[in-house]
């Protein structure tokens, strides 16, 4: 949306805005980088990074969280858009119910959803406690709030009625529909949805470590535990791999055609 | 927006042995399946120790504990850190969710504020507590930045990290970018012929924004406080990192009573628990009926 | 003693339960005739599963690996940066599970023995030094046994603190303002509870009165001294808290990792000087129960308490060990002098409970931390 007219009041406010909002961002970050730099005493030095990196516990953690992300996140779509979907299209008075299933997993301590799990699964019938599955499984769980609300939010922003009933009279059936005109169009729900999907899975704590996985929350805190400058080297290291890691995801899904609703770009 | 109703898709539809009602809620089973197998029942097992004493018996002693004014005073105070981080998160992170969709920015600027806030939403626990200590702490970066410069103390001048404001503008960090990345959708879903329609017919950006826009936001709006406000409801390490042993949280209770050195009634920390989950579901109930009121305003 | 029938029904349940749960291996309450047959059925099972041991609190990391090389038995390490709490219920919610998410061995504060036992939830065991333990540390039966010990130090940086304080009554000068903290909360974390405890006793109180602990903490809050942050080795080394109580183990054992970077400064104080015992005992759910007898062993023979004394910490058996003349000069020179722990008090039980009960109810009161929307 470009003014050819030239300075416009709400590029102004927007701008600063997002000077505001990028200080109030970098500000504590780069206090974070800066004393992470004190590694070596009497001048700056990146030997704390150096430490961090050269430990082979560091890749080993961050690729298990990641896998355990992408599968989160592919197994947390497949179970709430659908939901979501028979939500707004079916059943909106169930809509209540769901809201409460949904931000459950807010006030439920983790350390009680873990043990539960293993009390329930660590035995007949059902023995997955030692199975990916179940860590998989509770990260849904504490993923659901943020997937939901972001799903219904993008649907409401769609005349969601309207366009299914129209791919429907024009013959799609609903698989097709679902997939060539539902998806499409709440690309960025689904985009900010495997976002914080993916911040979840990979700094989660609690269920890791007691499942007995390596994954890579367990791995930041027990540097964190002892150590004053490698913890906040991998602060650093983490939040600019993980920003990474959504770069890429996004600029994939720039290749998938979508469009975004009321067309602002 | 006018729905025309179309050829009955029933006549598409096999005819199931069952009554209706069974198909209306077949969508939804594997989400309650789900829910039930990996949240209710596992959380249960354990919540259900808020009525046993410690030999298991029934008791009702650990909920009549949750009536002591301290612990009352905690689950305040607790509601009165998540109420004021969602609204700070939800008004701060509508402004930048607006700047970079209504607001004209670049689609680069856009791609680097949402895949940001994706990161920084689950930015939580110690590594943000630090960094805050780092940057606003007695010997943080602005605070001798600030001493440096203007030599002005900001403690001495009653400024306090460690303080309930201090807690909430922390907690903030996490909760701006969930709002962005939930309200970025609606906003995008506002179509530019709403406003342009609404400037035809002589309507300034306020009566735009209290007659149009907010309505059809409002239900958005809603959803994304109740969730940042039980986001920070749940929140345990970061508060445990910046004011463990101050601000009396029942979070921080909860871990003291399950997992801590000293006390250890885990029946009691139950309890707490579901007391949270009690409170969570009034607040949604709450919501919801707001909810309502808000979606008479539409159509 | 009345509780013997009772602690007898639970050690016959919990050994009941142990060897209905891990069908084979028998549960040993002693070391076998030949200590090789404990060995080949410890390496049989292969693995050990262990529960909030941090490589760098007395120098577990050492024990672990020497452990793990010596017997070629793998060790799983849960949750290092667990809390007693944490360990109990670790093993209440894998009874029956024989997976690596079980822990076989915890080593909790001193309270949580005995109740852990009244849940049914240790199996005994004596190991071959059991003699040599003191006795007031040790459950009759063998079902929880005391480690190691310490004393509360301050841990001061001193590139911030130039001239250190020495004693309680040092923390109250203006030249700790803004500089004073915890290394935890006092309802959550051991350390954080002992300390209140130990200004108690420095100003005329004590375990059984411990009014005068908070009183304490109050007037440090009061002059500006006290920082309401937890006390980790970041922010001792950023100077955001240069000052703190934790016990001296651990402080030496940041002070050797900083490396001079900053220096760290490890006190033990003039007065008010403050032991803590922690205790090892083994769960009756253990799916490794001759992996657990074994580790227990090796940690009570001389190469085990040595480590730990390696690590800063005065094992249990200290007095036995000195006795025989089986310490390296080194490791002894390391340690600070025992002079400064004849004045050691070791609270009992009881005296725990009254101090755990007090600081739960008070501390909001009196440290001022009625914080609310209003400041």
């Amino acid at each position: 949306m470009s003014d050819p007219s030239g300075i416009h009041p709400r590029r102004v406010w927007s701008s600063l805005w997002l000077s505001v909002g990028a200080l109030y961002f970098l500000l504590p970050l780069a206090a974070t980088f800066l004393f992470s730099l004190h590694g070596r005493k009497g001048g700056l030095s990146f030997v704390a990074y150096a430490h961090v990196f050269a430990d082979p516990q560091f890749s080993r953690t961050f690729l298990f969280s990641l896998e355990m992300a992408a599968a989160t996140i592919a197994a947390g779509l497949v179970l709430m858009v659908p939901t979501a979907l028979w939500v707004h299209l079916r059943l909106p008075r169930v809509r209540p119910l769901i809201e409460i299933f949904t931000l459950l997993p807010f006030v439920i301590p983790p350390i009680v959803l873990v043990f539960g799990l293993i009390r329930v699964y660590s035995r007949p019938p059902l023995i997955l406690v030692s199975s990916p599955v179940l860590l998989v499984a509770g990260y849904v769980v504490l993923s659901f709030p943020y997937i939901y609300r972001t799903v219904d939010t993008g649907l409401r922003a769609v005349d969601l009625r309207v366009l299914t009933e129209a791919a429907q009279s024009l013959g799609a059936r609903w698989l097709t529909t679902l997939f060539r005109v539902v998806l499409p169009s709440i690309k960025v729900a689904l985009l900010s949805a495997a976002f914080l999907t993916f911040s979840v899975v990979v700094g989660e704590l609690t269920l890791a470590v007691m499942l007995a996985w390596p994954a890579f929350g367990p791995y930041m805190a027990l540097v964190g535990r002892d150590l004053a400058y490698e913890p906040a080297a991998l602060a650093i290291i983490s939040f600019l791999l993980t920003w990474g890691s959504l770069l890429l995801i996004q600029s994939f899904s720039r290749g998938l055609k979508g469009t975004t609703a009321g067309g602002v770009h | 927006m006018p729905v025309t109703s179309l050829p009955a898709e029933g006549a598409r539809r096999a005819r199931l042995p069952f009554p209706s009602w069974v198909g209306e809620w077949a969508g939804l089973l594997p989400f309650f399946v789900f829910a039930l197998a990996f949240m209710i029942l596992p959380a249960g097992v354990l919540l259900v120790g808020s009525f046993q004493d410690a030999r298991g018996g029934f008791t009702l002693i650990n909920v009549s504990h949750l009536l002591r004014p301290a612990i009352l005073r905690s689950y305040l105070l607790t509601i009165e850190v998540s109420f004021v981080s969602a609204i700070g998160g939800a008004l701060f992170g509508f402004l930048l969710a607006y700047s970079v969709t209504l607001g004209g920015a670049s689609p680069a600027v856009r791609g680097i504020l949402l895949t940001f806030s994706g990161v920084a939403s689950n930015f939580a626990g110690v590594p943000l507590a630090f960094a805050f200590i780092a940057t606003l702490g007695r010997v943080g970066l602005i605070t001798t930045l600030v001493k440096a410069i203007f030599g002005i103390s900001l403690y001495d001048a009653g400024f306090n990290l460690y303080s309930f404001w201090g807690l909430s503008l922390t907690y903030l960090y996490f909760q701006l970018p969930l709002m962005v990345l939930i309200i970025t959708p609606a906003l995008d879903g506002l179509r530019r012929e709403w406003r342009e329609a609404s400037q035809n017919l002589g309507a300034s950006t306020a009566q735009y924004w209290r007659h149009v826009a907010l309505p059809i936001l409002m239900p958005s709006l809603l959803s994304s406080i109740i969730l940042l406000f039980g986001n920070a409801f749940g929140a345990y390490a970061t508060a445990y990192a910046l004011t463990g042993g101050l601000i009396n949280l029942v979070p921080i209770q909860i871990g003291a009573q399950i997992r801590g050195d000293v006390l250890h009634d885990p029946n009691l920390g139950y309890a707490l628990a579901l007391g949270m989950v009690v409170v969570m579901t009034l607040s949604i109930l709450g919501y919801s009926a707001l909810q309502r009121r808000a979606a008479r305003f539409m159509r | 003693m009345k509780k013997h029938p009772r602690v007898l029904l639970a050690a016959l349940l919990a050994v009941g339960v142990g060897t209905a749960a891990a069908a084979a291996p028998s549960v040993l309450t002693q070391a076998p005739a030949n200590f090789n047959d404990l060995v080949a059925a410890a390496q049989k099972e292969g693995q050990l599963t262990v529960i909030a041991l941090p490589h760098d609190w007395v120098n577990y990391g050492e024990a672990i690996s020497t452990f793990a090389k010596k017997y070629g038995i793998k060790i799983n390490e849960l949750n290092p940066d667990g809390g007693s709490g944490d360990e109990i219920e670790a093993i209440k919610a894998n009874m029956g599970n024989m997976g690596p998410q079980a822990p076989d061995v915890i080593d909790v504060g001193l309270s949580f023995g005995p109740d852990a036992v009244a849940s049914g939830l240790l199996a005994p065991y004596k190991v071959r030094t059991w003699s040599t333990i003191p006795a007031g540390v040790k459950d009759p039966n063998g079902y929880w046994y005391g480690d190691y010990y310490g004393a509360l130090a301050f841990e001061v940086n001193l590139d911030v603190i130039k001239t250190p304080p020495q004693d309680w009554s040092d923390l109250l000068s203006p030249d700790f303002k803004g500089k004073v903290a915890l290394s935890g909360d006092p309802r959550t974390a051991n350390q954080a509870i002992m300390t209140i405890g130990a200004a108690a006793l420095a100003n005329g109180g004590g375990f059984d009165n411990p009014k005068a602990g908070l009183d304490f903490f109050a007037k440090l809050s009061k002059v500006g001294n006290f920082v309401p942050l937890i006390a980790v080795p970041g922010t001792v080394d950023s100077g955001e808290t240069p000052v703190t109580i934790r016990w001296d183990y651990n402080a030496m054992s940041n002070r050797d990792k900083t490396d001079g970077n900053p220096n760290i400064g490890v006190i033990i104080p003039a007065s008010g000087v403050v032991a803590g015992v922690y205790v090892q005992a083994i769960s009756a759910y253990a799916p490794h129960p001759n992996a657990a007898r074994l580790w227990e062993e090796f940690l009570y023979s001389d190469e085990g308490q040595l480590i730990w004394l390696k690590g800063y910490g005065h094992p249990i058996r200290y007095a036995d060990l000195a006795a025989r003349n089986v310490i390296p000069a080194d490791v002894a020179a390391a340690m600070p002098p025992a002079s400064f722990y004849a004045k050691a008090v070791f609270p009992t039980l009881d005296q725990q409970a009254t101090l755990k009960k007090y600081i739960a109810d008070n501390w909001d009161s009196v440290v001022n931390v009625q914080v609310s929307s209003n400041q």
